[in-house]
């Protein structure tokens, strides 16, 4: 009894409660925590699918080369000192540093990275990084071609993703290939518990230099308002964070926040195939319908990049000059009495996912503001992409992240991807044949203007209804030194350090 | 009773071929492949349909049942996953501990508060305490997990800064996790107890217990709580069973790795030999629990005693 009775008091305390901040020592502190949101399945460098292992995975690996992802970086060495790419587009030749080892101390060669790059290409699950790829060659020790049966300007950054593993480690067991993996980048594999977390320590034979964090942790919190806690306790260090929690944690003078702008897209679909959507004009007026401001206010407490443009702003292809649609109802009016709809239209059902089931409603009233109504359907996430890629659906929104290159919008618009990410289901020999054109022009200002073309036909024809692109948001402590986030947010713990 | 004992262990195959088969069926009629929820929707169909071949998620429906009992059968294996492509035992295995950890704490804790209260409240019926208790297990049998969860962690973890907030490392971790689970337990078994016991209490054999001249002590504890029991011991022993199957929201909120959060995920990725080794698992551990019930009513009990000891049949 006395037990409940000094809980209830203790619950009426959290009433007076505002969000106390504790310090964190961070004099000679040389470890980090950093919370994820999803356990790895597995820490095998080609046959992994999350972005989490994705994330752990480049702690431990190095690539060939880094290249920051928005188009307009040249590439940084790694693995690889220098490259060169023939005039014809086929050969790319690069060129190693000899003083690259693996954690357990053997040599990285060039029969490490034709292995690296051939089992990537044989993988179900990261294969389409080296499209393009056909044979590797290593005609000495420091020295790895790849040769392209066709040129294929998109190779160069796929090819600086692949994770550098060893031959002879894979060799000797592949079931520790990919549950203890031997890498040769800067933080070294130590072990992990299932379900809780993942550790790494620096490797002191790294050859850039031993990372100034020595010790990190991947702690798996599934809950957001947990990870939220565990930031301002100091428990955690550095996490990828949801908007919703961003108020809490923005007002807590120990936690420092950067959003980082990202090529993911929240969008509208709406299948071609059926009517009215096969009428431009009605998709332009749904384009015209949709209060992009109010949504991100709305659904990502304002943390969203309005753009109407599928290309995001800091990737390469995108310009101002590319229309952008804007809210305007009476427009969205006008054209689709033009389209001779007669209003209040019922477009039927809006199918979305639950977790976009919020977009949904204030698309819902935005479109009966026009005229337009809706009714929506939510359905649990695999059935709903069933539905989605077989095109058995009317309009739908949901959130997409065709990242890499800018050809990878391709999915979006080529005919091809019908069925896959073609979710508008839309199809013109016009728009392949531009998209085949960027895929092998090696000229940068040729291969802009071509994107340029594309994404500007995009927005005449208003294939999609794009609303904005979501902040990747990170929140960490105020003593934890971090770099600038490049662009898509890719972040490498080697860049970090603590305030002295 | 072995023989009872031993009949109820066989009646048990049946069962779980049972279990089996109904959660095989539902989960191959939900829409989606493994290939395609793995590689989601930019993946090559080539890719998705390789991979769901390397599963064997390309044979039918009956095959790959049979295929699966059969490897349960003959090789004692519950299969390798298909997110991690390790053997399901391990992912089970290290889950598992965490959540008997958490059932057994909780529950041993609910049982102790829920039935020593209940007995108190149903004692002291209409007093300003029974009142009391009364509305305070409405309060917490009310009160969502989750809110319980982040109100306790907001407290003990940020505030007081005393108790990790996530975690399951040592047992300063299942405090708070423990304590959101068992007050909404305590709360019910409070409530069940002392209905349990204002109902025996008003039976005839009572008041011969008490005519007779047994002290108010004797009545309480040897006459009436044996009875009063029955009821209680049965919400125990599924509540039990049921906690070993995970406490979900305790283990999302405090991120501890837990046989609740193994089963969801499991499900929404479409790992089907995780799904059903976890189900099977915890459906063996549940016959046995409720088998173990039946037999503790014989010690509360003489008359069940007796029927078991008879073969089933009653003697009158």
């Amino acid at each position: 009894m006395k037990k409940v009775t000094a809980f209830l008091a203790a619950v009426a305390m959290m009433a007076s409660l505002t969000g106390g901040a504790l310090s964190v020592q961070a004099a000679d502190k040389t470890d980090l925590t950093i919370a994820v949101d999803v356990d790895v399945d597995t820490l095998h460098s080609t046959d992994y699918s999350t972005t989490v292992e994705h994330d752990i995975l480049s702690q431990i690996y190095d690539p060939l080369m880094y290249m920051n992802p928005d188009g307009t970086h040249d590439p940084e060495p790694r693995i690889a000192e220098s490259y060169e790419i023939s005039d014809d587009g086929l050969d790319y030749t690069f060129h190693l540093r000899k003083d690259v080892t693996f954690h357990n101390g053997t040599p990285l060669t060039s029969k490490d990275v034709k292995f690296s790059l051939e089992l990537c290409q044989a993988s179900e699950y990261q294969g389409s990084m080296v499209t393009g790829l056909d044979s590797v060659e290593a005609p000495d020790d420091y020295t790895v071609v790849c040769h392209l049966s066709n040129p294929y300007s998109p190779f160069m950054l796929g090819v600086c993703q692949v994770n550098i593993a060893s031959k002879d480690y894979y060799d000797s067991s592949a079931d520790d290939f990919a549950n203890n993996p031997v890498g040769s980048g800067p933080y070294k594999y130590t072990g992990r518990s299932k379900g809780s977390n993942v550790t790494l320590e620096a490797y002191d034979g790294y050859y850039r230099g031993e990372a100034p964090i020595k010790e990190v942790t991947f702690e798996v919190i599934p809950d957001q308002s947990t990870t939220a806690i565990a930031l301002q306790t100091g428990e955690v260090n550095f996490a990828t964070i949801e908007s919703s929690t961003i108020a809490q944690l923005s007002a807590n003078p120990n936690i420092q926040i950067a959003e980082v702008a990202n090529s993911g897209f929240t969008y509208v679909s709406m299948n071609t195939e059926k009517e009215p959507f096969n009428d431009v004009k009605v998709r332009q007026a749904v384009n015209y319908a949709i209060n992009r401001e109010n949504l991100v206010q709305v659904c990502y407490d304002g943390e969203a990049e309005v753009n109407s443009n599928i290309c995001s702003k800091d990737r390469f292809g995108y310009s101002d000059d590319q229309f952008q649609y804007t809210y305007d109802p009476e427009k969205a009016k006008e054209l689709l009495a033009e389209a001779g709809i007669e209003t209040p239209y019922d477009l039927g059902e809006m199918l979305v996912a639950e977790k976009y089931s919020n977009i949904a409603t204030v698309l819902q009233s935005d479109l009966a503001a026009v005229g337009l109504n809706v009714t929506i359907s939510v359905k649990e996430f695999n059935s709903y992409i069933g539905d989605l890629t077989s095109g058995n659906y009317g309009i739908t929104a949901l959130e997409m992240t065709l990242d890499g290159d800018t050809q990878m919008l391709e999915m979006a618009f080529t005919t091809d991807y019908i069925g896959t990410a073609n979710n508008a289901r839309y199809s013109d020999p016009a728009m392949d044949e531009l998209f085949e054109k960027s895929r092998t022009e090696t000229d940068t200002d040729a291969r802009k203007e071509l994107f340029n073309e594309i994404l500007t036909k995009a927005q005449d024809e208003a294939i999609y209804a794009v609303i904005d692109n979501p902040l990747t948001l990170f929140a960490y402590n105020t003593d934890l030194n971090c770099p600038e986030f490049p662009y898509e947010g890719i972040y490498s713990i080697y860049d970090f350090s603590w305030a002295e | 009773m072995h023989k009872y004992v031993i009949k109820r262990l066989l009646y048990m195959i049946p069962v779980l071929l049972g279990v089996a088969f109904l959660v095989f069926t539902i989960l191959s009629l939900t829409p989606g492949d493994p290939g395609s929820i793995i590689l989601g929707m930019t993946a090559k169909p080539e890719a998705i349909a390789a991979l769901n071949k390397e599963f064997g998620y390309d044979q039918p429906f009956l095959v790959r049942f049979f295929n699966y009992i059969g490897d349960i059968i003959f090789h004692f294996s519950l299969g390798t996953s298909y997110q991690s492509r390790q053997p399901v035992i391990t992912d089970i295995m290290a889950r598992f501990p965490n959540t008997l950890l958490l059932t057994v704490f909780s529950m041993s804790i609910a049982s102790i508060l829920g039935i020593s209260l209940g007995i108190l409240s149903a004692v002291r019926q209409y007093s300003v305490l029974d009142h009391t208790l009364v509305v305070v297990a409405l309060i917490f049998a009310s009160i969502p997990g989750f809110w319980l969860g982040l109100m306790l962690m907001l407290l003990f973890s940020l505030k007081l800064g005393w108790l990790p907030s996530y975690g399951a490392g040592s047992l300063k971790h299942f405090i708070l996790p423990t304590l959101t689970v068992c007050m909404g337990s305590a709360a019910g078994l409070l409530r069940l107890t002392r209905s349990a016991m204002l109902e025996t209490v008003r039976q005839e054999y009572i008041r011969t217990a008490k005519a007779k001249g047994a002290s108010p002590k004797r009545v309480i504890w040897k006459h009436a709580l044996r009875n009063a029991l029955l009821p209680v011991v049965t919400t125990l022993g599924t509540s039990f069973g049921a906690s070993l199957g995970g406490a979900i929201i305790a283990e999302t909120v405090f991120a501890m790795p837990g046989m609740g959060t193994l089963i969801t995920t499991a499900i929404r990725q479409k790992d089907i030999p995780v799904v059903m080794g976890a189900t099977l698992f915890l459906a063996t551990l549940f016959s046995l629990i409720i088998l173990i019930v039946d037999v503790l009513y014989a010690f509360i009990d003489p008359r069940i005693k007796a029927k078991y000891q008879n073969g089933g049949k009653v003697r009158e």
